[in-house]
């Protein structure tokens, strides 16, 4: 693999390219699924492929080609320096400079996942659903993922790069309906449940068995429960609500990329300008946010980004004050600064983007009891059910599967249909508190879009219970 | 026989002595993907991949691969699932072989396109937007589906697809618009720039409204995005099945304005049509709503026989990428109605706003139908009947009983929207939409102004 990226470059520069990367790649994937008991999914997918991104002129070309040998490289190089001869107008990118380095990363972990056997994955799901079961339970759904990527990055540069990435997770659902009503319950997420890199062991620990019968009677319970009022309240979200917050309005609008407006067609862009880099308010003085591709378990822990930049740790807002943005060599060159190293691809068939690693809300101080007790009225909110927000990340809403009530400082009735909105910067300058770091808890998530063509990030955020004032809740249709 | 189909019957072959089926989906494209009018993101794709399902006693496994070489590796791997998996009495066994209806769908002059080729069609795209800076892409692809199986299925077809996403716009301004067909002649990318920059130079000065309840004028990129979401959980027997459906026990009732007609007609034309689905079954077309009235979802193999009612597959399994969603419509045809022009509906509206595109949906409530998102890149007041000052981007939360329940018109005739977000391996599919006035459309708030 390393031979046919290095021979890629070759090509690449021999046909005009004045950079070249190549990035030679194989992915294998796989998934178990058993819902209402019997196997809905047993998968076991593998690709492979070299994808090679050049610079000709100022313009980028890229092209992902499918056969890993030595034909395959040489024409993914021709075709994209053919593509970026093609481009029209005048083009005027250029790069960071890089400390190209060689090295290899590969993830730590006690059990390879794809060690375990299938039937042992089956059984997990299983008996995960047998505790979900209730008479108004109508679908249980339990599921187990694993995923390798091994992969050499060349450059003409001099970067030579070897990673091997091992990730697993999982998740469980509970469908609960009577009458008009439906209400799910998920753990640990909604979102495919939560993934980590490492072994086998992250799913144990998940512990999906454990929390299943409380998944369940939770599902039920929000059958009868009654639905969110409306008004403005004190919200405290739970860790995995917050990371969805921070997902949203921190990490995307702080895509350097977007700024400069490379998504505005799809995904959109920024309310954030490049001059408000130390200078914009983005929340109050308790918003710590850090973008860590050092995380350990994070699914944006590497050694080296896909440009072949090393893994950072750096402030993106300190004190509530926007000190960072997330970069690429070529936006890090257009504010003057070194790439923050987030460049990132989904496999070989496509080009790498500016992608957040690992984003988390730094944890305060207190346990999750002493944020409640400082609320005379207010609602907890728990587990994302729906996410939405504006092209310029400001309007946002969110829904959660659940809610209870707070009141005097302690939890009280559970209420289903829960929902929040409102502007990014005035929504974090309403954070009053962020629980302690014995409360903070890492998630993984795998399905973050971005790029035309699509593109789907692993990310990972970990955040602790957190607290905002005054907050439009209960948004009904 | 395409050499996709020849990579099917290989890999089914590498399969012997196993109840087995084969879907072979490749594809050759070019995204010239271009913001601020260059160039930026342009991305070429070759790759086949081969996915291979084994049936053991009951049991059934699947595993998948691009690499042509490694069928007999690929075999053993989907063995091991199957032998792995439990007995599932619900598995309706793999689609018998059938005949497929010739509904074209590709075109040579797409085919030939090559990245010289979609690198000047985003530049006839970005000359014609004027003063404005354009964003989007222009893409063709050549995409290959094929089957075999045990069973004597035999299926094929090739697609081709092109198409022109077009947002024009400055730092307070913007507008959209796009063309999408399997005949790249039919594709106008110089229309579609000036369409968005004839629609972005009016946003200019955009104010914010209050919320509350407003008559809407909703384009068919509006419609469009609305029926996907809608969808996800209420359109697909899955969804049906697990009672999300805002369907559920509305089969045969009225359920929105009597001017509302939805099928989902894949052997159409006029649209990007497919011949089978993603387990061989041959596509046919499928009324959803009839005159207001709630007539069916769509079904696949799979969702056909946990039904238990006898019912059959409608010819919608869905790729492997959404198997969470199970089958879905993939090619809506939303019947036109009597309204000549769009500003023939904005009379009808009178009062209200006026919407032409829409951003990050989310499901609020899925057996409610509840959705929401904002408006985007051409959202304007309507006074008088007329199209009057743009406003910023609006947050709505509606339930589609809403937006549907009372429609005050819909343009005659229906346009193609892209609906494939080119994700996973490629899938060409639209909708074939008019634009509508509806009586009801919940602002709940509002957000940026249009622009960059």
């Amino acid at each position: 693999m390393k031979a046919l990226a290095e021979a890629a470059v070759d090509a690449a520069l021999g046909a005009g390219a004045s950079y070249a990367d190549a990035r030679a790649v194989t992915l294998r994937r796989q998934h178990v699924v058993t819902k209402n008991l019997q196997v809905d999914d047993l998968s076991d997918a593998e690709s492979e492929g070299i994808g090679v991104r050049v610079l000709v002129d100022g313009a980028w070309g890229f092209a992902g080609e499918g056969r890993l040998d030595a034909a395959g490289a040489r024409e993914a190089a021709l075709r994209a320096t053919a593509f970026a001869k093609a481009a029209p107008g005048r083009h005027e990118t250029s790069l960071a400079p890089i400390d190209a380095k060689s090295g290899d990363y590969r993830t730590p972990l006690e059990r390879d996942p794809f060690d375990v056997p299938l039937s042992e994955k089956v059984d997990l799901c299983l008996r995960a659903e047998e505790g979900m079961r209730r008479p108004d339970v109508k679908v249980t759904l339990a599921m187990v993922r694993a995923q390798r990527e091994h992969k050499f990055l060349i450059s003409s540069e001099g970067v030579a790069i070897e990673q091997e990435i091992v990730e697993c997770g999982g998740g469980i659902d509970a469908y609960a309906t009577a009458g008009e009503v439906s209400q799910i319950r998920s753990y640990p997420s909604q979102h495919s449940g939560v993934s980590g890199q490492g072994g086998w062991e992250f799913v144990e620990g998940l512990s999906l068995e454990g929390e299943a019968p409380r998944v369940g009677e939770q599902a039920v319970a929000l059958l009868s429960a009654p639905e969110c009022p409306s008004g403005r309240t004190t919200i405290v979200l739970s860790p995995e609500q917050t990371i969805m917050q921070v997902h949203e309005s921190v990490g995307h609008p702080t895509e350097l990329d977007r700024v400069y407006g490379t998504e505005a067609a799809y995904a959109g862009t920024s309310f954030l300008s490049p001059g408000d880099l130390g200078n914009l308010r983005y929340g109050s003085p308790q918003m710590n946010i850090v973008s860590d591709a050092t995380t350990p378990l994070g699914l944006g822990t590497f050694a080296f980004d896909d440009e072949g930049v090393p893994a950072q740790r750096e402030a993106i807002v300190e004190e509530g004050v926007l000190r960072g943005f997330l970069t690429s060599r070529e936006t890090a060159k257009r504010i003057g600064a070194g790439s923050g190293g987030s460049m990132r691809a989904d496999g070989w068939a496509r080009m790498p983007l500016v992608r957040m690693t690992n984003l988390h809300l730094e944890p305060g101080e207190g346990s999750f009891e002493e944020l409640l007790a400082d609320v005379d009225d207010g609602l907890y909110l728990e587990t994302n059910k729906s996410w939405s927000i504006d092209d310029k990340r400001l309007n946002f809403q969110f829904g959660t599967q659940v809610a209870w009530e707070i009141k005097k400082g302690k939890l009280g009735r559970m209420l289903r249909d829960a929902t929040y909105t409102g502007v990014t910067p005035v929504f974090w300058g309403k954070l009053d508190a962020v629980a302690g770091r014995d409360e903070w808890q890492l998630f993984g998530l795998t399905n973050c879009g971005k790029g035309q063509p699509g593109q789907e990030a692993h990310v990972s955020h970990g955040a602790a219970p957190a607290r905002f004032r005054d907050v439009e809740a209960g948004v009904s249709g | 026989m395409s050499r996709a189909l020849d990579l099917a019957e290989e890999a089914l072959r590498a399969a012997e002595g196993d109840d087995a089926e084969v879907l072979v989906h490749a594809e050759r494209s070019g995204v010239a993907r271009f913001a601020g009018s260059v160039v930026h993101q342009p991305t070429l794709i070759d790759n086949a991949v081969i996915r291979l399902r084994i049936l053991r006693d009951g049991r059934i496994g699947w595993a998948a691969t691009n690499r042509v070489d490694g069928l007999a590796k690929l075999a053993q791997r989907a063995g091991e699932a199957a032998d792995q998996a439990r007995p599932d009495p619900d598995f309706p066994g793999f689609a018998p072989r059938a005949e497929y209806p010739d509904v074209g769908g590709f075109d040579e002059e797409t085919a030939s396109l090559g990245p010289e080729d979609q690198a000047r069609l985003a530049g006839v795209a970005i000359d014609a937007a004027g003063d404005f800076e354009l964003y989007g892409y222009f893409t063709s692809g050549v995409t290959d589906i094929a089957l075999a199986s045990t069973t004597g299925l035999v299926a094929d077809q090739t697609l081709t697809d092109a198409n022109a996403l077009c947002l024009a716009a400055v730092e307070d301004a913007s507008g959209w618009a796009e063309r999408t067909h399997w005949r790249v002649g039919d594709v106008d990318p110089a229309a579609a720039a000036q369409e968005a920059a004839a629609k972005a130079a009016r946003t200019r000065g955009a104010v914010e409204i209050e919320p509350g309840h407003y008559a809407a004028v909703l384009e068919p990129y509006a419609v469009a995005e609305l029926l996907r979401w809608f969808s996800y959980d209420s359109l697909g027997a899955q969804g049906f099945l697990e009672e999300r459906s805002y369907f559920c026990g509305r089969i045969g009732e009225r359920v929105f304005d009597e001017q509302v007609s939805i099928a989902d007609d894949p052997l159409d034309e006029t649209n990007l049509p497919k011949r089978f689905d993603f387990e061989g079954t041959p596509k046919q077309r499928v009324e959803l709503v009839e005159g207001g009235v709630a007539r069916d979802v769509v079904w696949d193999r799979g969702t056909a026989v946990k039904a238990g009612d006898g019912r059959v597959s409608t010819g919608h399994a869905p790729p492997d990428a959404w198997r969470f969603f199970g089958p879905l419509p993939t090619a809506f045809s939303m019947a036109g109605g009597d309204a000549a022009s769009l500003e023939e509906l904005a009379e009808r509206v009178g009062d209200g706003i006026y919407v032409t595109r829409l951003h990050y949906l989310s499901i609020v409530d899925p057996r409610g139908g509840v959705l929401t998102g904002m408006t985007r890149d051409g959202t304007f007041r309507i006074r008088d009947g007329k199209v009057a000052e743009p406003l910023v981007n609006l947050r709505f939360t509606v339930p589609m009983a809403d937006v549907l329940g009372e429609v005050h018109g819909l343009t005659a005739e229906p346009l193609l929207m892209n609906m494939n977000e080119l994700y996973d391996d490629r899938f060409p599919h639209a909708a074939l939409v008019p634009a509508l006035a509806t009586a009801r459309f919940h602002i709940t708030g509002t957000g940026s102004g249009p622009g960059t």
